[in-house]
């Protein structure tokens, strides 16, 4: 009996035993309801089931067959050569567009066919082995930019090609996938770019980059092999001139022939073009001084000759400066700049020149020799002046000027007198130009209708050699100058030495009526005990003091104690450099006697200051 | 341990009850919530045991031996040598505070000696997940934690309560503390998936709006026919939804239609339904799912350790959708149970709107659907 059927059996027997049978029929009716219920929900969950199924697998379809038309698209239209094989005979099953024209001929033609029936025999036993290979080991063939022979477009071209398997579910070999990308533009493309970025467009010269990689390499081999080598920095004169004149077509031209003769001349070294009309060249290894020097000045002569341009006929120069590795930089940057600053120096000399980079030491010491050799010259060739700055009382009338030293040089313009001054000092030259000065301020004072003093700077070594004594007596006669208008202006270095000489010329000068000035006063060392040994006329406080007046207060309190101890002593005292009315306005009210700066006058030519000397303009235009 | 079985319907009133020598700690007590909403059987009971704790719930069918019933009330009282049992609840106000509820009840619960815990829940008004969530963040994952949420004859109401007369929206929990206690459970469907996998393309918490692009009412309509989703939700139980959880992918999460609207075409489910997710329709037929039973059974006897003295008691714990789909032929999973665990066993339970073990998969109690969840309670010997 099912065990159903006994429960509803149990449950339909009351106490006594007794089965109601209705009950039991009840119970019995509503399993079968059960039932039924059940398979019909069953069924119908079955039959709904199968037609969602229907439904899903309708709809997977479709996004398979869209999937596959969306993927046959994209391989019909990439333009990379896609092909596939069956796997057991190497037979075509597939051929896209850029397959056809690959191979130069219809997928119709293909497809279907082994290699042998479509290529030559050795090509297609190649194309077998090739199979074969993969097939067997399973592993996918790359190939890259290898030169292929296959087909009709294919030979002379640069491929990557891949080969690789498809296996089936049940994992044997199904198909072989190939893809042919043609790399023949994309590799000469790239060769291409690679040689324009590193060289110039117009000369095809290696460009700046290419330079400073070859510099660099160098630079690593010669500090492992100790070697050394020459860096040439040099640009063409006169460049820009062609091209204003005959316009940039034709400068464009000049500058290829000009990198053609340099790079022909400089044969075995590496020349570049690095902008504009600027060339580096750099040396072979261990290539000596004088053999550079030789090569410079021959691409110098070289450049120099005239070039004949598109039916013109130019001449452009070329300057050159030498740096010289390690000496002169073990660094590229160095390298460079010292081979520029030579480049620099040998324009500022006078182009088409070749100069080797020298460091700033060597570089003063040669501007010195060549300072000292124009002074010679400067005096015969009139390059001195005599520049008159006046001299005041405190309430601004003019009581003199003084006589200052100034060489304009022709090609350096004015010199500074402190760079000069010590120069003819060393080598003896300031007692003639110093005689000089004298005659040519006395000449011009004596000229003045106004009787003012003239001051004139005597430098120590006047004192010590020659005869001052008589060349200013000499002077004085010479131009009718009355000494008393002459003051000399001496500092406490004409003391110094010999003490005795010096006081004794100073007297008989100040016996000829000649007054006497002590100079920059207060920048010395001992300018009291002077003071006290010889009686000035005048002292002069140095500008320093006076331009620092309104900044500390220590310089106030030295003017005041020297304006005090001059007026203890009765010296009158010139205070120097006054710029401001607040510095006129201190020293007068500290009772300093003379002034001397801006504020009054800066040093000029006299023709500034005649309406001073008391010649009337028109007399002197007209005279 | 001792256990005194006792039941009472209309005609007899309580039978068997103070058969034990001595006082038993707790009473255990399912029921019909039309007995139970007076709470007249709660005072017979307190009457009955003065000193015992009383828990119980309302049920959608009571399990005690064999035998099924619907308007009695089934009760063990159980007398343990070794071991302590401590009870507490809690009356939650929503849904949203399912886990916070589950956190105070086991701080209230945790001592170091706890060796398991039996939930009793209300069953439409609290997020059984969150609220097994915040009891294994107390107690930890590897105490075992099972229980079931309370049911009743028409997703009105249900009713929990421990010693105090039942009312809803309660949350009961049941400790049992010491070295000597042996606890161990066994949870099985016996459901199998069919038809094609669907997405959840909207779903707000347990509601799921549209599945496929669809109101999910029209599916289940379609697939139980009009009449029968005239009848929906417990026409619904028949075709649960599997949900699949692309990070634990071998997680069986299976969540049965507890509520509809039929206005919006809107099934709610027992728990959280992410959107997005992917759900497939279930079905069981009556052998399939009395052999899950049974393997729930036979996973709770093999994990009840040796030696053990005294009674054991077996709580059953099973969906009401089971019982939907099987019918008269429900006994056949009882059955399937009695026939693992053995004569030797007492068996009581329910029928449920979600049970609460941990499955064998992961040992981290978690709420069910539509499975037979078994647990034994024994005592070792001294």
């Amino acid at each position: 009996m099912h065990r159903l059927l006994a429960r509803q059996i149990r449950q339909a027997t009351d106490e006594t035993g007794q089965v109601d049978v209705t009950r039991l029929g009840e119970l019995v009716g509503a399993a079968y309801e059960e039932s039924d219920s059940d398979r019909r929900r069953t069924d119908r969950a079955i039959k709904l089931m199968i037609e969602e199924l229907e439904q899903t697998h309708k709809r997977a379809e479709q996004d398979l067959l869209r999937a596959r038309e969306f993927l046959d698209c994209i391989i019909e239209n990439i333009p990379i050569a896609v092909f596939a094989k069956d796997a057991k005979d190497s037979r075509y099953v597939l051929l896209n567009r850029a397959g056809e024209e690959y191979y130069g001929m219809p997928r119709e033609e293909m497809l279907g066919k082994t290699p042998e029936q479509i290529f030559p025999r050795d090509i297609a036993r190649v194309v077998n082995e090739q199979d074969r290979r993969v097939v067997d080991s399973g592993t996918p063939m790359f190939l890259e930019g290898h030169l292929l022979e296959v087909g009709v477009k294919g030979h002379d071209r640069l491929v990557n090609s891949r080969k690789l398997l498809v296996r089936d579910g049940d994992g044997a070999p199904q198909y072989l996938v190939g893809v042919i990308e043609d790399v023949t533009e994309r590799i000469t493309n790239e060769a291409r770019i690679s040689h324009l970025a590193l060289h110039d467009a117009l000369t095809n010269l290696p460009n700046r980059s290419a330079f400073n990689a070859a510099l660099d390499e160098r630079l690593e081999r010669a500090q492992e092999a100790s070697t050394s080598f020459a860096v040439l920095s040099l640009d063409l004169d006169r460049f820009k001139e062609v091209n204003d004149v005959f316009g940039h077509p034709v400068g464009d031209l000049l500058m290829r022939a000009a990198a053609d003769r340099l790079a022909a001349e400089a044969d075995g070294a590496f020349v570049a073009r690095i902008g504009g009309d600027e060339f580096m060249i750099l040396m072979p290894d261990d290539i000596g001084r004088e053999d550079v020097l030789t090569l410079a000045e021959r691409l110098v002569e070289v450049i120099g000759k005239e070039l004949e341009v598109d039916d013109y006929l130019s001449q452009v120069g070329i300057s050159v400066g030498i740096a010289i590795y390690p000496d002169d930089g073990v660094a590229a940057a160095t390298l460079l700049a010292n081979a520029d600053s030579a480049l620099y120096r040998a324009k500022r000399e006078g182009r088409g020149r070749v100069c080797f980079f020298e460091s700033e030491t060597d570089q003063e010491l040669r501007d010195r020799r060549l300072l000292r050799h124009d002074l010679r010259q400067a005096l015969e060739q009139n390059q001195f002046l005599v520049y008159f700055q006046p001299q005041a009382r405190m309430d601004g009338e003019v009581v003199g000027f003084e006589a200052l030293l100034r060489w304009n040089h022709p090609t350096r313009g004015f010199v500074p007198p402190d760079q000069f001054i010590p120069l003819a000092e060393e080598n003896g030259l300031i007692i003639q130009i110093g005689e000089w000065v004298l005659r040519e301020a006395c000449r011009e004072a004596a000229s003045w209708p106004r009787p003012l003093q003239v001051a004139v700077n005597l430098s120590p070594v006047q004192f010590q050699a020659g005869d001052l004594e008589r060349a200013i007596h000499q002077i004085l006669l010479e131009t009718g100058l009355s000494p008393t208008r002459l003051e000399v202006e001496i500092t406490e270095g004409v003391l110094i030495g010999d003490f005795t000489r010096a006081l004794n010329l100073l007297r008989r000068l100040k016996a000829l009526g000649i007054r006497i000035a002590m100079d920059d006063f207060g920048t010395g060392y001992s300018s009291l005990s002077y003071l006290q040994s010889f009686p000035f006329d005048k002292i002069k406080i140095d500008r320093s003091f006076i331009s620092n007046l309104e900044a500390t207060p220590q310089s106030t309190e030295i003017v005041r104690a020297v304006l005090s101890l001059a007026r203890a002593l009765n010296i009158p005292v010139v205070a120097e450099g006054v710029e401001t009315e607040a510095q006129r306005a201190f020293l007068e009210r500290e009772a300093c006697e003379e002034m001397q700066g801006y504020l009054v006058g800066r040093p000029d030519l006299i023709e500034r200051y005649l309406d001073l000397v008391g010649v009337a303009v028109e007399r002197r235009v007209y005279a | 341990m001792q256990i005194q079985y006792l039941h009472w319907n209309a005609a007899h009133g309580w039978r068997g009850a103070n058969a034990l020598h001595e006082p038993a700690q707790l009473v255990l007590y399912f029921g019909c919530r039309k007995e139970l909403a007076s709470g007249e059987r709660y005072r017979e009971l307190r009457r009955l045991y003065p000193e015992s704790h009383i828990v119980g719930c309302s049920t959608c069918g009571q399990i005690h031996g064999d035998d099924i019933s619907d308007d009695e009330v089934v009760a063990v009282a159980l007398r343990f040598a070794r071991t302590r049992v401590r009870v507490a609840s809690q009356a939650i106000a929503s849904r949203d505070e399912s886990r916070r509820c589950g956190v105070d009840l086991a701080q209230r619960m945790a001592a170091p000696d706890l060796a398991g815990v039996f939930i009793l829940s209300d069953g439409l008004n609290v997020n059984g997940s969150e609220l097994v969530a915040g009891i294994t963040e107390v107690v930890g994952p590897d105490l075992p934690v099972t229980g079931g949420l309370a049911g009743d004859d028409r997703f009105e109401q249900t009713l929990v309560e421990a010693d105090a007369e039942p009312s809803p929206n309660r949350v009961a929990l049941i400790g049992f503390y010491g070295s000597s206690v042996r606890i161990a459970h066994g949870c099985a469907g016996g459901w199998d998936v069919f038809g094609p996998r669907r997405k959840v393309t909207k779903s707000e918490g347990s509601m799921v709006i549209e599945l496929d692009g669809e109101p999910p009412l029209d599916l289940y309509t379609r697939y139980l026919g009009e009449e029968a989703a005239a009848e929906m939700p417990g026409s619904g139980l028949a075709f649960p939804l599997r949900i699949h959880d692309e990070a634990e992918p071998h997680r069986q999460i299976v969540r049965s239609v507890f509520a509809v609207d039929r206005d919006a075409r809107t099934l709610t489910f027992a728990a959280d339904i992410p959107e997005g997710c992917t759900a497939q329709l279930m079905r069981a037929n009556f052998d399939s799912l009395a052999a899950g039973a049974g393997d729930a059974g036979r996973q709770a006897r093999n994990a009840l350790a040796d030696g053990i003295e005294g009674d054991k008691l077996a709580i059953l714990v099973s969906c009401t959708g089971r019982r939907r789909v099987m019918g008269q032929r429900t006994q056949h999973e009882l059955d399937a149970v009695a026939a693992e665990l053995g004569d030797d066993v007492v068996r009581i339970g329910f029928y449920s709107y979600g049970e609460l073990a941990p499955p064998a998969a992961t040992g981290r109690c978690e709420l069910h659907n539509q499975t037979m969840t078994v647990t034994m309670i024994a005592e070792a010997a001294a």
